[in-house]
């Protein structure tokens, strides 16, 4: 008997038994939905935290902030001034080439545009930004080194702060804007930045910035002349390690031996991260193993009660010339015709799972759809049907024919 | 020459504590073209000795030699393939399979075969129209009579083109007219030089045939 018309007859055994087909594909259907949603879950987590970490400037940046001196130094705290300009020029200066430095200073303010107003974070920075951050002007110009050694009056926008002080149409570039009553030059807007669509964009924040020069943030706008950040690019992750004890050095000097400062790299955040990852997809993989042998059991079961109800065909087929190997192929087709079907139903509603799932669950943590997902759990569910009908098949192929034909 | 050949063949069925006799010492030979009848009483034995030739069953004690090879040097895959290819089995009880269309019961053996012909079809509707049942080949067993279920069973029986025919009790059902078909058919198939061993209980039905071994009990009683 051919291969072909042995899928046939399966489907046709399958056809004819409905409901205990239904039943034993629905045992397959849940197995694949459970691993796919399960893997889902677990890729989404990754997808977005990796995109996170690179909109944020990836691995190779380090960052000094600001923290409170140790306890110890509680006293004589007020002989460093924090991280000023003049660090970063520092930096620039002993570290090598290569590297990119970044000061960041930030306001806390409001701006005004013929009666709008919007209270953003307002960030004094360099166009270095631009590079360690990973933005992008779309419309108009970053400011220039002459308008930040000038200290001008310029700042860029991010689409969302331009939305709402200029509405969608019109075009903020050359325009001006009111901060804390000064008249700021639009001069451009940054690209758009969006990972998944709308309130579950979890890259948000890039588009609620304002970027005025570092000179202008700290000369015109702001009170004092303390940065919030220091953000170092190094050249190759491999100095990772190296550059922090850098810029600890440097710093430590400038500030008099208070360690008013905090160097972190993304390293530690990555490694954490791998961890649970690593984790998930082992309790993944438990559950969904698990799913998958009672599904196993469940078309095992269903097998078994098929075959004691076809003993007299068993026997028929056996006496009319079917080998017991033709037997155990009949079954084991049906199986993994059965099993077959159960996978691409699961893979259906697995599709369906997921996009439902994806409305109600936080964007951090919404699952993705993943070809890997698809393949292990479709594989999987084949696989379970394959062992699954074996044993029966097996029994059906040792029936003695003459007991099977005299079974009445 | 010899097809099938009994060599004091017993077959006993453990039954509470003591045992049936089903068949004690069975002798005797079949064969090329012969057309034998075996002929007894209900429970003497003749469908028991139907399975013993077709190998469907094992002798408890004694030899069967199928073309002069003993039962026990054929393996079981071998033993599938005679039943496929070389024997054409017609069942007491017809043995169809419910699921399945008058046309997919009869070509069955030939999805067996260890080189199906080419023409298959075109011999499964042959075989069908020998018995007169070419015109409900769509139909399933279950919107048949008794008699034509059984010249289904028939058909099944002869698709396979075998070298010998086993029927066991293949006019039970059928009116005299219908079984005079059938017996001419078997007459037919025999002087083509089919071998046909027939099980009846009928001896106007025996008479047809050119030899007759008359079971008794489980016993061979004698041989006309
Ligand atoms: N599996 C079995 N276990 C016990 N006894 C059996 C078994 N199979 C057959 N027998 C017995 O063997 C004897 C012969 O049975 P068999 O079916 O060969 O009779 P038969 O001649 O074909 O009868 P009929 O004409 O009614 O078909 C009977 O007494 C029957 O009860
Ligand atoms: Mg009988």
């Amino acid at each position: 008997m051919n291969i072909f018309s042995g899928i046939l007859n399966g489907l046709g055994e399958i056809w004819a038994h409905k409901l205990r087909s239904f039943l034993t594909m629905l045992c397959v259907m849940l197995g694949v939905v459970s691993m796919v949603v399960i893997t889902g879950f677990v890729e989404g987590m990754f997808t977005s935290w990796s995109r996170n970490l690179s909109e944020r400037g990836g691995l190779e940046k380090v960052s000094t902030g600001n923290t409170e001196p140790p306890a110890r130094q509680e006293a004589i705290a007020k002989l460093s001034k924090g991280l000023t300009l003049g660090d970063a020029l520092q930096l620039k200066r002993d570290l090598p080439p290569g590297f990119v430095v970044s000061p960041e200073y930030e306001v806390r303010t409001t701006l005004f545009r013929r009666g709008k107003r919007d209270w953003v974070r307002l960030q004094g920075v360099t166009s270095s930004i631009l590079a360690i951050n990973r933005y992008e002007v779309d419309r108009g110009r970053f400011f220039t080194d002459l308008e930040l050694r000038d200290s001008a009056n310029v700042v860029v926008l991010g689409t969302w702060v331009a939305e709402r002080l200029f509405g969608r149409t019109e075009n903020p570039v050359g325009q001006f804007i009111d901060i804390n009553g000064q008249p700021f030059k639009v001069v451009g807007v940054l690209k758009h930045y969006e990972l998944m669509f709308r309130e579950w964009n979890t890259l948000r924040w890039k588009n609620d910035v304002a970027f005025i020069p570092i000179t202008t943030g700290i000369n015109k706008v702001g009170r004092n002349e303390k940065l919030a950040w220091i953000n170092v690019q190094v050249d190759d992750v491999d100095r990772l390690n190296e550059t922090v004890d850098t810029i600890t050095n440097i710093l430590a000097t400038r500030h008099n031996g208070i360690f008013d400062f905090k160097v972190s790299t993304s390293e530690g955040e990555l490694a954490s991260f791998a961890e649970s990852r690593k984790n998930s997809v082992f309790f993944a993989g438990i559950i969904g193993a698990v799913t998958l042998i009672v599904s196993a059991i469940g078309i095992a079961n269903l097998m078994l009660a098929s075959i004691n109800e076809r003993v007299r065909e068993i026997g028929i087929r056996k006496a009319i010339g079917a080998t017991g190997r033709n037997i155990f192929g009949q079954f084991v087709v049906e199986a993994v015709a059965l099993s077959l079907c159960g996978g691409l139903l699961g893979m259906a509603v697995s599709i369906g799972a997921i996009e439902g799932l994806r409305a109600i669950v936080p964007a951090e943590n919404a699952p993705v759809l993943s070809t890997s997902a698809f393949v292990v759990g479709f594989v999987f569910s084949v696989v379970a049907g394959v062992l699954a009908g074996i044993y029966p098949a097996l029994q059906a192929s040792k029936l003695d024919p003459i007991t099977a034909l005299r079974y009445e | 020459m010899e097809i099938l050949r009994f060599d004091n063949v017993c077959k006993r069925y453990p039954m509470g504590d003591g045992v049936v006799n089903a068949l004690v010492d069975a002798s005797f030979t079949i064969n090329e073209g012969d057309f034998v009848a075996i002929l007894g009483p209900s429970g003497s034995g003749k469908s028991t000795l139907m399975h013993l030739l077709g190998f469907l069953d094992s002798p408890t004690e004694g030899g069967v030699y199928f073309e002069n090879r003993r039962l026990e040097d054929i393996s079981g895959t071998q033993r599938a393939r005679i039943r496929a290819e070389k024997i054409g089995f017609v069942f007491q009880a017809f043995n169809l399979l419910p699921r399945m269309s008058v046309f997919g019961n009869a070509k069955l053996p030939l999805a067996y075969h260890s080189n199906p012909p080419p023409d298959a079809d075109e011999r499964v509707r042959k075989a069908l129209a020998l018995v007169g049942m070419d015109h409900r080949a769509n139909h399933k067993p279950g919107e048949l009579s008794g008699g034509q279920r059984q010249r289904v069973a028939i058909a099944r029986a002869l698709v396979n083109e075998p070298r010998i025919i086993l029927a066991d009790e293949p006019t039970g059902n059928l009116d005299s007219k219908t079984a005079a078909t059938i017996l001419e058919l078997f007459e037919e198939l025999n002087r083509q030089g089919r071998t046909i061993v027939l099980v009846t209980h009928d001896p106007k039905v025996a008479e047809r045939t050119k030899r007759q071994i008359h079971v008794l009990d489980g016993r061979i009683a004698r041989e006309t």
